[in-house]
């Protein structure tokens, strides 16, 4: 098995899912039925962050599914954030222009930080830009 | 010259058989003559003989009268006794000496007298009385005076006369009283010149034998006083012996010849005459008279001899044209004139013949001329077509020259002029090399134009092929064209990557390879397909393996296999793998020679029946330098082989150094392409194939794709609408093709017949530069 798919501190509001090994053709398939799972217990609103860290490598094929889960959760509210890209991933992100800038973060303490601001915009705020 | 004419040997023939019956009936003839002849011969000497006997018997006679009567007229008148012995000497010159020699007495006579007859015919006198030695006491005179008839004494040599002397002794008597002898001399050349006068045959001779059986008297002087012949004296003394033969003559005059001898008692003495009478004069007027016939008889015979030469020539003489004709004929020419045919007879009839046999020979000869002459066009067609095919093949021999890893010995020997055998290799591209040997079925011309386009087919269809099962495929769909006589071919073709020495083999029905090394000889389980030309639908199915340096291929035609001896045994593959196994070395030219060296002893003396074709492979090593190749490969176009190919091409570009970050940008751009190759080919229902090939040049790593499927040009497609954000847009396309494009260094797309061919470059730094990715587009 060249990909899996592990699942972390699921709660209906925010979702973290590790993406281990290659994400391509052959393993897509396996990620969109795993996601068909996961997304419907998502949150309305809620937030899936997809831990990019141990993932070697993503080709076209990957980038559709990621762009689906997107799309999926965008419809729904929710934000898809991505989490420490590698080289090939980050390279391959770069080049189709995946994702905006602002959904990728390096590691996981921007991540809090940009989820902490987040938190405090909705609660202080009140929900802004997001319907 | 003379016997290779019938008519003269027949001529000869009748002159030597007439002439043995002629010597049989003259022979037969002479014998029953010469018995008849002799008979008269011996009436005819013995009365000779007896003529000339009862001549001396008188001539003897009148001796021994005048003796007796001299004596007589003495007993009265002794006193004249001179005179009376000279008177009667005078008158009968036969004598040739007469004394009266008295008993010495009283009143006998004082003296005896001696007359004789000199040699100048005078007569001589003594008184014997007056003699050294007295005469009374001499033998003679004894035997004498005992001898009352008068008889004939002893014959003597006197030395007085000089001669031989016989003499007659006629007692005188007076009163009953013997009182002398009158004693008569007759010379022995006396008796012989009796003898010399006698009436005789030419070359018979006459003889006078005494009591003792020596010769009185011969008409040879030297004969005389010798004893006669045994056979002769055996003969005398049986009484009545009228004649003898002696086998050969003592006389030395008759030359050792048979002579006969008539006898004849002479009366009155002790003495035998005798006539020799040479065999050979008695014959000789029969064997004259047959020695003239027979001369006759012979010009006679010469003389037939002659006309039955003549007459059979005369016949025969068109027999002799005929022979001549025939030799002609012999010689191939045909255009002649014939004898008159005269008489119907033999002759006659074998004249016709003959020229009704040199027409239809004509017809014949031309006829096989035309034959001929189409035989000598179509060897030498064939004669070129065995050209024409040896040409198909390449040479028996070939060394890698480039980076000699392997060698290859190849020998194929048509059990025809022509035959079905094939074998065939050549590069394919730098570095493939392909390999193949195969069997038509049937043999002879048919299998040879089938062979032909076998190999100018497989030639054709190789650089399209990607592997060996590919080309065998293409190569079935071919043959099986216009197939309608069912041919088929049995083919084992291999593809060697000359760089690694792996080897990939794909059978069409054919025997199976045998791998030799240092541990022996082992077939090489191939699971085959179907012999090419059969079946449209067949599939070839291949096995890679990789050859170890001194490992080699041996790929052979069933003509080894089935090789048979003189008692229809076959070679078998038991006897092809003890004969690898034997091998000294796994030399290839040492194991093909060896091997059909192996086998011609095997079959020694046994036809070829099948074509013989040998191919070896030796692999001798890897290529050192680990540049340039990494990977041929030909694919099934489904996602399974893409990703198991994706693993191969990472594990090769991880094996050549290549840096992580370009091995990742090759492996996104070979799956962008080989997924939509996949999934562009699942359009028509066909099954497609994708060909890889990877290598690294100086400064980038190059990599070929080719695909058989319906043309698309990845830098034709438009590029897709980059938002910045993938889930803004509908639908999410085109995405691959941008990253190739966007990865590889270069990229360049052709399309022709057999399919899509992409040539992609990927820079990739000299090892010093590393440590920096390249990133082309950011």
């Amino acid at each position: 098995m060249t990909f899996s798919l592990n699942t972390e501190s699921e709660s209906p509001a925010r979702t973290t899912l590790h993406l281990h090994g290659r994400l391509d053709a052959q393993t897509f398939n396996d990620f969109d039925r795993a996601m068909l799972d996961v997304l419907p217990r998502v949150a309305e609103g809620g937030t899936v962050v997809l831990d990019l860290s141990a993932l070697e490598y993503i080709s076209s094929a990957g980038l559709r599914s990621i762009a689906m889960v997107r799309k999926s959760m965008r419809a729904r509210g929710g934000n898809t954030l991505l989490l420490n890209p590698q080289p090939q991933v980050r390279k391959v992100f770069d080049i189709v222009k995946a994702v905006p800038l602002h959904e990728v973060f390096a590691n996981a303490t921007e991540l809090d930080q940009y989820l902490d601001h987040m938190q405090r915009q909705i609660t202080g705020a009140g929900p802004a830009g997001h319907a | 010259m003379l016997f290779r004419s019938i008519a003269s040997r027949l001529s000869l023939w009748v002159l030597a058989g007439s002439l043995v019956v002629l010597a049989i009936a003259g022979g037969l003839l002479f014998y029953l003559v010469s018995g008849e002849i002799l008979r008269q011969a011996h009436g005819e000497a013995t009365a000779l003989a007896g003529e000339a006997g009862a001549r001396i018997e008188q001539r003897l006679a009148r001796v021994a009268d005048t003796s007796r009567t001299l004596a007589t007229a003495m007993a009265t008148r002794s006193g004249d006794a001179e005179a009376l012995l000279r008177d009667a000497l005078a008158r009968n010159t036969d004598l040739s000496g007469l004394a009266a020699a008295f008993v010495p007495a009283a009143d006998n006579p004082p003296e005896s007298p001696f007359v004789n007859r000199q040699d100048d015919g005078s007569l001589g006198w003594r008184d014997m009385r007056k003699d050294p030695k007295p005469y009374w006491e001499a033998n003679w005179f004894r035997v004498g005076l005992h001898c009352a008839q008068g008889c004939w004494q002893r014959h003597f040599h006197s030395l007085s006369r000089r001669r031989e002397l016989v003499n007659y002794s006629a007692v005188i008597q007076r009163d009953g009283q013997a009182i002398g002898l009158i004693n008569a001399d007759v010379s022995l050349d006396w008796l012989n010149l009796i003898l010399g006068e006698l009436r005789k045959p030419p070359g018979a001779y006459a003889f006078v034998l005494d009591e003792g059986g020596a010769y009185l008297a011969h008409d040879n002087p030297a004969m005389v006083g010798q004893r006669g012949d045994p056979a002769l004296l055996r003969a005398l003394a049986q009484p009545g012996t009228a004649r003898v033969r002696l086998a050969i003559a003592q006389n030395p005059q008759a030359g050792g010849k048979p002579v006969w001898i008539y006898l004849f008692p002479v009366e009155g003495t002790h003495w035998s005459f005798g006539l020799a009478m040479p065999e050979a004069m008695i014959y000789a007027g029969v064997r004259q008279a047959f020695m003239r016939v027979l001369l006759l008889g012979l010009l006679a015979l010469l003389a037939v001899a002659a006309i039955t030469l003549l007459a059979t020539r005369r016949t025969l003489a068109p027999l002799g044209t005929l022979a001549t004709r025939a030799e002609q004929v012999a010689r191939g020419a045909l255009a002649f004139e014939l004898p008159r045919a005269r008489f119907p007879d033999e002759v006659g009839r074998l004249t016709h013949a003959f020229d009704r046999m040199r027409r239809e020979l004509a017809l014949h000869i031309a006829e096989l001329t035309r034959n001929a002459k189409e035989q000598q066009r179509l060897a030498s067609e064939l004669d070129i077509a065995h050209q024409i095919q040896t040409a198909l093949l390449p040479g028996e021999h070939y060394i890698d020259a480039r980076c000699e890893n392997f060698e290859l010995r190849a020998l194929l020997r048509p059990a025809r002029a022509v035959g079905g055998d094939l074998y065939s290799y050549f590069m394919l591209g730098e570095r493939r090399f392909c390999v193949m040997v195969g069997d038509v079925s049937d043999k002879g011309i048919p299998a040879a134009l089938f062979m032909a386009r076998t190999i100018t087919l497989a030639k054709a269809l190789a650089p399209r092929a990607r592997s060996p099962q590919h080309l065998l495929a293409m190569l079935n769909l071919e043959l099986c064209r216009h197939n309608e006589n069912c041919m088929f071919v049995s083919l084992s073709c291999g593809m060697l990557d000359t760089s690694t020495g792996e080897l990939v083999m794909s059978s069409a029905g054919h025997e199976p390879p045998v791998l030799c090394d240092a541990d022996g000889a082992r077939l090489l389980e191939l699971e085959t397909g179907a012999a090419l030309g059969l079946d449209e639908d067949a599939r070839y199915p291949a096995r890679t393996l990789w050859l170890q340096p001194g490992q080699t291929l041996m790929l052979y035609t069933d003509g080894i296999t089935e090789a048979s001896d003189t008692d229809g045994q076959m070679f078998g593959v038991e006897r092809l793998l003890a004969c690898l196994r034997q091998a000294a070395s796994c030399a290839s030219a040492e194991l093909a020679d060896g091997l059909l060296a192996e086998v011609d002893r095997f079959a020694a003396g046994a036809a070829q029946a099948d074509d013989i074709t040998v191919l070896a492979l030796n692999w001798h090593h890897a290529l050192a330098d680990g540049n340039a190749h990494m990977l041929d490969l030909t694919i099934e176009a489904s996602m399974d082989e893409v990703f198991a190919t994706l693993e191969r091409c990472e594990a090769s570009l991880r094996a050549q150094g290549v840096l992580p970050a370009v091995r990742e940008d090759i492996r996104l751009v070979l799956e962008e392409l080989m997924v939509n190759m996949v999934e562009h080919g699942r359009d028509d229902g066909l099954q497609h194939r994708i060909g890889l090939h990877l290598r690294r040049v100086e400064d980038a790593v190059v990599v070929e794709l080719h695909h058989d499927g319906r043309p698309f040009d990845p830098l034709q497609a438009p590029a897709p609408n980059l938002t910045g954000d993938l889930a803004d847009a509908d639908v999410v396309g085109g995405l691959g093709i941008h990253l190739v494009r966007a990865m590889a260094s270069e990229l360049s797309y052709s399309h022709d017949e057999q399919g899509n061919h992409l040539l992609l470059r990927f820079l990739h730094p000299a090892p010093a530069e590393s440590g920096h990715d390249i990133q082309p587009e950011h």
